[in-house]
């Protein structure tokens, strides 16, 4: 690949390849993600568009707050199951909400940790329809306790 | 602790970014294309199992081989070491950094923090060097991050002892013996032998260039397998990142390994390496058409059979002419003395 075909100008997600530089040598230029710049917006939009229908499902019952950010991160029940350090029949039936409250406080936490979730998102969904909004969660020194921050016009 | 004077430096890959600066850092003067290619780092297999969301492939060999290849090959000695109490582990790692000793260590991607969100997946193969401690935050040399970055206790501790499919337990490493001379004819030909053996003589129908046609013949199958066709166009799009984005150097390491044969015909004035660097550029431009395609028709949703397809007689092109160079690759290396 020539060097110019392959400089991208996006700062946010940067990037090194190995390009055929003009004086015909072989090396590493640094340059921004093409396919970032490109089609970004578009994972996003399907990454949405997935949430919304998961959240839909926990909404009617059809599915738990575990299932729901297992298929978000692209895991599978072997996976989780492991990073979770439980049986992975377990995950399977924690994945249906009729078995989600079953759960103990102690493997919550460690799917929450899995996740890098606050363990009350597995109980509520944060839906803004407001620009400028922040949301941030804040973690504080007891396990069980942290704070929900927004704020108002800000970016 | 006041900053390390660790010269953190941006590489195309984890793994052999890392062993690389590392190298550097500790007086040999190695580049990332040199590590990679005398590791044998170049590959290909596909991959179907039921611990996996998705059908996935990977273009280079198993995480962990740069290293432990390159040591071999070398004769320079690491130290490494795992963990199943995760104090432990970070206190071997406090104490190292507190002697001024730049520590690579195995991570889990998805808590590192300071990379953009839509990199950060789970995946237990990320490697990292820790350089210092700063506020009690790691100071990190990541070489998917333009600079240093920081990263607290808590992100590197979930990182280092995460668990699934190779998990780190902690693990690190650091290089302790560097040899007066190290043989790079040999090393370099050994390297080049071993790659070119693993993608053509692998008698494993998903590994090496047989890996390549199965994938070809699989991609048209992937419609059966995804929930919509949202699903079915991010993993369509995957094929892109897989090549170019997640720290390949582009075309699926083939870039990188061009440059590694330039640089070794130059070191050894072997003027067949530099013809065999010149072949597999034009290799990875052809891969690098495939992943161009293949978030087109990602992005458009135009995924209908005849597009997969299309997709699908790319890659068989690719697998023939993978297969013509790896076989002359490793006539050539057969032919030479070391």
């Amino acid at each position: 690949m020539k060097q110019k075909e392959a400089q991208v100008d996006y700062k946010d997600h940067q990037l090194v390849l190995y390009v055929e530089k003009k004086d015909g040598s072989y090396g590493p230029v640094q340059t921004g993600s093409y396919i970032a710049k490109k089609y970004l917006d578009d994972f996003w939009s399907k990454r949405d568009n997935l949430e919304r229908e998961y959240l839909e499902k926990i909404r009617k019952g059809e599915a738990s707050p575990i299932a729901f950010y297992m298929i978000l991160e692209e895991l599978t029940p072997s996976e989780l199951a492991s990073r979770v350090r439980i049986p992975k029949r377990k995950v399977k039936r924690h994945c249906d909400p009729r078995h989600f409250g079953e759960i103990t406080m102690a493997e919550l936490m460690r799917y929450c940790e899995v996740f890098n979730v606050p363990v009350i998102n597995m109980f509520r969904a944060i839906i803004s329809n407001k620009a400028g909004v922040r949301i941030k969660d804040e973690k504080s020194a007891n396990p069980f306790f942290g704070t929900l921050r927004i704020e108002v016009g800000k970016k | 602790m006041s900053m390390p004077a660790f010269k953190h430096k941006m590489a195309a890959h984890c793994e052999s970014g890392t062993v690389a600066a590392l190298l550097n850092h500790a007086g040999l003067e190695i580049s990332e294309p040199m590590v990679f290619g005398i590791s044998g780092g170049i590959f290909f297999g596909y991959f179907e199992s039921k611990k996996l969301p998705f059908p996935t492939f990977v273009v280079r060999n198993r995480p962990g081989q740069i290293r432990t290849n390159l040591a071999k090959r070398t004769g320079v000695k690491f130290r490494t070491e795992r963990f199943r109490d995760p104090s432990r582990g970070e206190r071997e790692l406090f104490r190292l950094l507190s002697n001024n000793v730049p520590v690579a260590c195995q991570t889990d991607f998805f808590y590192m923090n300071y990379l953009p969100d839509h990199v950060r997946v789970h995946i237990n193969v990320h490697f990292i060097i820790l350089a210092g401690i700063k506020d009690g935050s790691y100071i990190v040399s990541d070489c998917y991050s333009p600079d240093l970055a920081l990263l607290d206790r808590d992100s590197l501790m979930k990182a280092r002892f995460a668990g699934g499919s190779f998990a780190p337990r902690g693990f690190l490493f650091y290089p302790v013996f560097m040899p007066h001379n190290i043989d790079f004819r040999a090393a370099v030909w050994k390297g080049i032998k071993s790659a070119a053996f693993q993608m053509v003589k692998l008698p494993v129908p998903f590994l090496g260039i047989r890996g390549i046609r199965r994938f070809a013949q699989r991609v048209v199958d992937w419609p059966k397998l995804a929930r919509d066709a949202e699903h079915l166009s991010h993993e369509i799009m995957k094929i892109n990142i897989f090549l170019e984005d997640q720290g390949t150097g582009g075309a699926g390491f083939r870039f990188m390994y061009a440059t590694f044969l330039r640089e070794a015909s130059e070191m050894l004035g072997d003027p067949d390496l530099l013809e065999m660097s010149k072949r597999i550029m034009e290799i990875g431009d052809r891969w690098r058409a495939v992943s161009l395609f293949a978030a087109r028709i990602g992005k458009r949703r135009d995924l209908g059979q005849s597009r997969l397809a299309e997709l699908s007689a790319m890659i068989h092109d690719r697998a023939d002419a993978e297969e013509r160079f790896f076989t002359d690759l490793l006539k050539l290396s057969k032919s030479k003395r070391y």
